[in-house]
């Protein structure tokens, strides 16, 4: 296969898929129309199923295993920085000196790392009635976290932060997040289905089956992966240093 | 098109097309001090958002802006202090403009809610707006210092 | 009703991509970027989409800027030391 052909099967495979995109665009609903078939259909199911937030429903109901296939990108790229980013043979840690910061910064700090790990876990919970969910609040709260790091110093962030043990708890939210999918094929349903719980009371917190569960699965999973992700990151930023080849 | 409508894309207009001039011209400190001001005005902006569309829930939006904005900043301050400590920017009529801003629409919009829990989300949104903005300028303005490695 | 905030909204998303990629420092780009996700949150917000506001808000307003500063901090301590060993 010379550079030529590839070109070329390059330039026909891309003007298919222009040509296709473009068909498929314009059989879209109207920008701001009130025609919406999709969301019409998404909006009934997600009501049947007393869900107040419709997408929450599309994403941990409707639609869950494919939430499940975007878990597992985030679970994968998590592990490719795990092993990436781990300190090689030729490097060795360096202890980082603790930055100089003003009291009021560092107060600010004390003082709403715990606020915004509330607003976290408020937005997970809040998952299936307002909007949020899992992965936001996760994020969230695991941003929370490194305002140790921020307003105080590495290592103040070190000690509340047992890389391991959020590692672990990556895998075990991943993990819940497929148990409760095979509960329900052990329930006599299908993978994923969300038949296994009570609908619940419309518009209260315990509403929605197996929604809120699945979304605390998500959120947890969310939070141990960006912890670890931005622990590999902080150690090879602040810690890790080559050694210098003599 | 309501009041409130009209509030918020005045206040977003204006004040994200000036925050983008000021964070893509200038020196650095400038463009961090810029940086800090879009918190500033987009959770005002959609704080009047919510009101406009006559729905509460979105009032989390500003909620986790409001949380994670000054964050943001302190990001900022924190990794680059090095290139801050040079020529600290000063820019506290600008901090000060928008902690106004962002105090008037709170309280605008809390006269207009019925008390109750949706008042309190206000007022904690607008405090950590406002403090988090306040602490977020002092923080750039020489707050995080003498870091080598750290 | 709601159409002249959409296109506010839209033409400050396009403005701030295109400076985003006309910024050539890394460490500046990584501001604008973060303008950037502010302002894609409203966009989301006006076209009635406040979830994925609330992802780009989580994601774009502290975790990419400090994973960007990060990795930008990690290269040029590299730089420095090959240039001090040289």
């Amino acid at each position: 296969m010379n550079r030529r052909f590839r070109l070329w099967l390059v330039a026909v495979g891309s003007a298919g898929l222009a040509a296709l995109l473009v068909a498929a665009c314009l059989e879209l609903p109207d920008f701001g129309g009130a025609w919406h078939p999709y969301g019409d259909r998404a909006v009934r199911a997600s009501l049947d199923r007393h869900t107040a937030n419709t997408v929450a429903s599309v994403n941990f109901d409707q639609r869950a295993f494919d939430t499940l296939g975007e878990m597992t990108i985030l679970f994968a790229a998590v592990l490719g920085c795990v092993v990436l980013l781990r300190q090689t043979r030729d490097e060795h840690r360096a202890r980082p000196e603790p930055a100089d910061v003003e009291p009021p910064v560092r107060r600010y700090a004390l003082i709403v790392l715990p606020v915004a790990l509330l607003t976290g876990l408020y937005v997970i919970a809040h998952g299936q009635l307002s909007p949020g969910g899992g992965f936001q609040g996760g994020v969230v709260a695991a941003t929370a976290l490194h305002l140790l790091y921020l307003g105080a110093d590495y290592r103040a962030l070190e000690r509340i932060r047992p890389v391991g043990l959020y590692e672990v708890g990556d895998a075990a939210a991943a993990c819940a997040y497929l148990v409760l999918g095979l509960a329900g094929v052990l329930a006599g349903t299908a993978f994923l289905a969300n038949t296994l719980l009570p609908y619940g009371t419309f518009n209260t917190l315990s509403s929605g089956g197996t929604v809120p569960l699945l979304n605390a699965a998500i959120g947890m999973e969310v939070a141990c992966a960006v912890v670890v992700l931005l622990a590999r990151f902080l150690d090879q930023a602040v810690e890790i240093e080559e050694e210098s080849r003599a | 098109m309501n009041g409130w409508l009209l509030a918020a894309a005045v206040t977003l207009g204006g004040g994200l097309t000036a925050t983008l001039w000021g964070v893509t011209t200038g020196p650095l400190g400038r463009r961090v001090v810029a940086q800090n001001l879009a918190t500033a005005v987009a959770c005002p902006g959609l704080l009047l958002l919510s009101q406009a569309y006559e729905r509460p829930a979105y009032v989390d939006l500003a909620l986790v802006l409001a949380v994670l904005g000054p964050v943001g900043t302190l990001v900022f301050a924190r990794l680059l202090s090095d290139e801050l400590t040079g020529h600290p920017p000063r820019a506290w009529w600008p901090t000060w403009t928008a902690a106004a801003l962002g105090t008037a629409v709170v309280l605008a919009l809390c006269a207009v809610t019925a008390p109750g829990r949706a008042t309190v989300k206000l007022l904690v949104t607008g405090a950590l707006l406002v403090g988090g903005n306040v602490v977020a300028g002092r923080a750039l303005t020489g707050g995080i210092r003498g870091v080598r490695g750290g | 009703m709601a159409d002249p905030v959409v296109v506010v909204a839209l033409l400050l998303v396009a403005g701030s991509a295109t400076l985003a990629v006309a910024v050539r420092d890394p460490v500046r780009q990584a501001l604008v970027l973060s303008v950037l996700g502010v302002v894609l949150a409203v966009l989301f917000t006006v076209l009635q989409a406040p979830d994925v506001g609330l992802s780009q808000l989580a994601v774009g307003s502290a975790v990419t800027p400090l994973l960007l500063l990060l990795t930008v901090r990690k290269v040029r301590r590299r730089g420095q030391r090959k240039g001090r060993e040289r």
